[in-house]
């Protein structure tokens, strides 16, 4: 019996696990902000310095999670199709050149969560497990 | 009577200084006190920029550790024009053609006024590591779209010009030269604008500058720029990039007007042989086109730049290719590059029919002399095989071999020929390379 609880409570372990780990990069803003899908090159453009609004023509903060979290090299793979030092080297090309910063970078997934909730021009990304009713999650088309 | 300038230094057609001499400190004085007005004037919509937390400074650096291996022993294969020395004769492994180190501070003063300064440190024209200013502006962004700079920047003559010295932004070791050297003047002290726009998927960005620039090459000529105008586009959708650009500037290099006043003393015949190749004031517009292809696994890139100077450089025309594959960390890549004359390389001179013996021989040595400079414009094609390996967050290895083929009588874009050395051979070209961004 003992066992039992054991193996059923190890496995439950395994699931949220793997979900945590396995479970997609999602894009968020603020429950306030009201874009509720983008395109993808509007997501790339809005990441990489080239766009600062929102489809609705609201201006929009981006927010990084830290180059060395799990989520960094996920979002970028996931949804822009760069590895991060594509990223980098993109970033290298406007901060030598006075032309831009990377987005302002947060240390994980639960700083992410509240810099996003607190501000309705933010844009982030976490893993599913990090989400609350203050946030929503954007649909990349 | 002129001695001849190919004792002392060797004048390429497409020569290529980095590092402005003077540096105008009471203009860039009245720049920021400019800067600083217009940093009062009154606010519209704002940057997108998170501005709580400024005014905001940021501390960047970038810098190269290479080494360079010539098979040429009686000449020095450099970087660029204002270098004095490299590999082959100098050095069979010089550190000094790619290393490089540069630190930038940016200040964030408010969501649309910035100020950004950039300090290279490398090799300069007497062969010494030294650091020299290469970005020193104030920027206003009157709309996140449209912002103008006052200060020193760099010209957007080519595709990756602002940038051709961060190794970790770019495929090569080094921009092909086939093309980067073909401008005289990269920096500059002045003003310059940025206007973006979107129509649709296409991103348009339509950039123009107009100020002077001044600086000298690694054998001691100095090069003199003014009214430097430059208007570049940059179109981008998907993974596509069209670049387009023309510039203009009227150049002065003093130290050939000694060789062209000779040749004046010779009646018209001599004035029309000097006002052809003579470099006094005389108008210089360099065209360029470029585009990429980048989805993420590969790329590819090329440029073609063509320039006319009316002046003894001639008119080179310059072109390279480069594609590329990712392969996880690995990007190897392969490069073909080529540039070659369309202006003359030799002119028959003064006719010495008829000059009693003391002046014929005085012209056969003007003649010599002119044609010396003629012949020495950078004419040649390189092959180049690479990989950069990203092994490391912020760090990337870059290994390269180039084979240069150096047109008939060209002494390619080698510097230092000694005694014994052949114009128009080969050689091969080993570099490794070492970037860093932190």
């Amino acid at each position: 019996m003992k066992r039992k609880f054991l193996a059923m409570g190890f496995g439950l372990a395994m699931a949220s696990w793997l979900a945590t780990t396995w479970a997609e990069v999602v894009v968020v803003v603020s429950a306030e902000n009201t874009n509720e899908s983008m395109s993808r090159s509007e997501l790339t453009d809005l990441f990489l310095g080239r766009r600062y609004q929102f489809p609705d023509g609201a201006p929009a903060v981006p927010i990084d999670q830290r180059e060395r979290s799990q989520a960094y090299p996920e979002f970028y793979a996931e949804y822009l199709g760069q590895t991060p030092a594509q990223v980098r080297a993109h970033w290298s090309r406007l901060i030598f050149t006075g032309r831009g910063r990377p987005p302002h970078s947060v240390p994980n997934g639960q700083a992410m969560a509240d810099a996003v909730a607190d501000n309705p021009r933010a844009i982030g990304y976490l893993h599913p497990d990090h989400l609350d009713d203050r946030l929503r999650v954007v649909q990349i088309e | 009577m002129y001695k001849g300038p190919a004792a002392g230094w060797r004048f390429r057609i497409a020569p290529v200084w980095d590092q402005p001499t003077d540096q105008d400190m009471p203009l860039m004085r009245i720049f920021t006190i400019a800067a600083i007005l217009v940093g009062l004037m009154p606010a519209g919509p704002s940057a997108a920029h998170d501005s709580d937390t400024l005014p905001r400074l940021s501390f960047d650096a970038y810098g190269t550790l290479g080494v360079v291996y010539s098979s040429e022993e009686r000449a020095d294969f450099v970087g660029n024009l204002l270098q004095a020395e490299g590999a082959g004769h100098s050095r069979q492994l010089s550190h000094k053609v790619d290393s490089r180190l540069g630190l930038q501070v940016t200040a964030e003063l408010t969501p649309r006024l910035s100020s950004v300064l950039q300090v290279v440190t490398e090799q300069e024209s007497d062969g010494r590591f030294r650091p020299g200013v290469e970005w020193a502006n104030v920027k206003y962004d009157f709309t996140p779209d449209f912002s103008m700079r006052i200060g020193r920047m760099v010209q957007p003559t080519f595709m990756v010009s602002e940038y051709r010295k961060v190794g970790y932004a770019t495929p090569w070791v080094r921009p092909p030269e086939e093309v980067y050297r073909m401008t005289p003047v990269t920096t500059f002290d002045g003003i310059d604008f940025s206007y973006q726009r979107r129509f649709g998927k296409y991103i348009n960005t339509l950039r123009g500058v107009y100020g002077s620039s001044d600086a000298e090459s690694g054998g001691g000529t100095e090069f003199r720029a003014r009214d430097v105008m430059v208007l570049s586009n940059t179109v981008e959708w998907d993974a596509f990039l069209l670049f387009a650009s023309v510039g203009r500037y009227r150049l002065t290099i003093e130290d050939v007007n000694p060789l062209f006043d000779a040749f004046r003393q010779f009646g018209p015949e001599g004035g029309a042989i000097a006002d052809r190749y003579d470099a006094d004031d005389k108008q210089v517009t360099i065209v360029t086109a470029g585009a990429r292809y980048d989805p993420g696994g590969w790329f590819v890139m090329g440029e073609l730049g063509s320039l006319t100077t009316r002046t003894f450089l001639g008119d080179p025309r310059g072109a390279y290719v480069t594609g590329g594959y990712r392969i996880g960390a690995f990007t190897p890549y392969v490069s073909f590059a080529r540039i070659w004359a369309t202006g003359e390389t030799s002119d028959p001179g003064l006719s010495t029919d008829g000059l009693p013996p003391p002046l014929a021989e005085t012209a056969r040595q003007l003649n010599f002399t002119l044609n010396e400079l003629l012949a020495s414009g950078v004419r040649q094609k390189s092959l180049s095989l690479g990989t950069r390996w990203d092994f490391a967050r912020n760090m990337a290895l870059t290994f390269q071999y180039e084979y240069l083929d150096l047109s008939s009588d060209s002494p390619g874009a080698f510097v230092n020929i000694q005694p014994g050395f052949r114009p128009g051979g080969s050689a091969s070209i080993v570099s490794l390379t070492l970037d860093f961004v932190l």
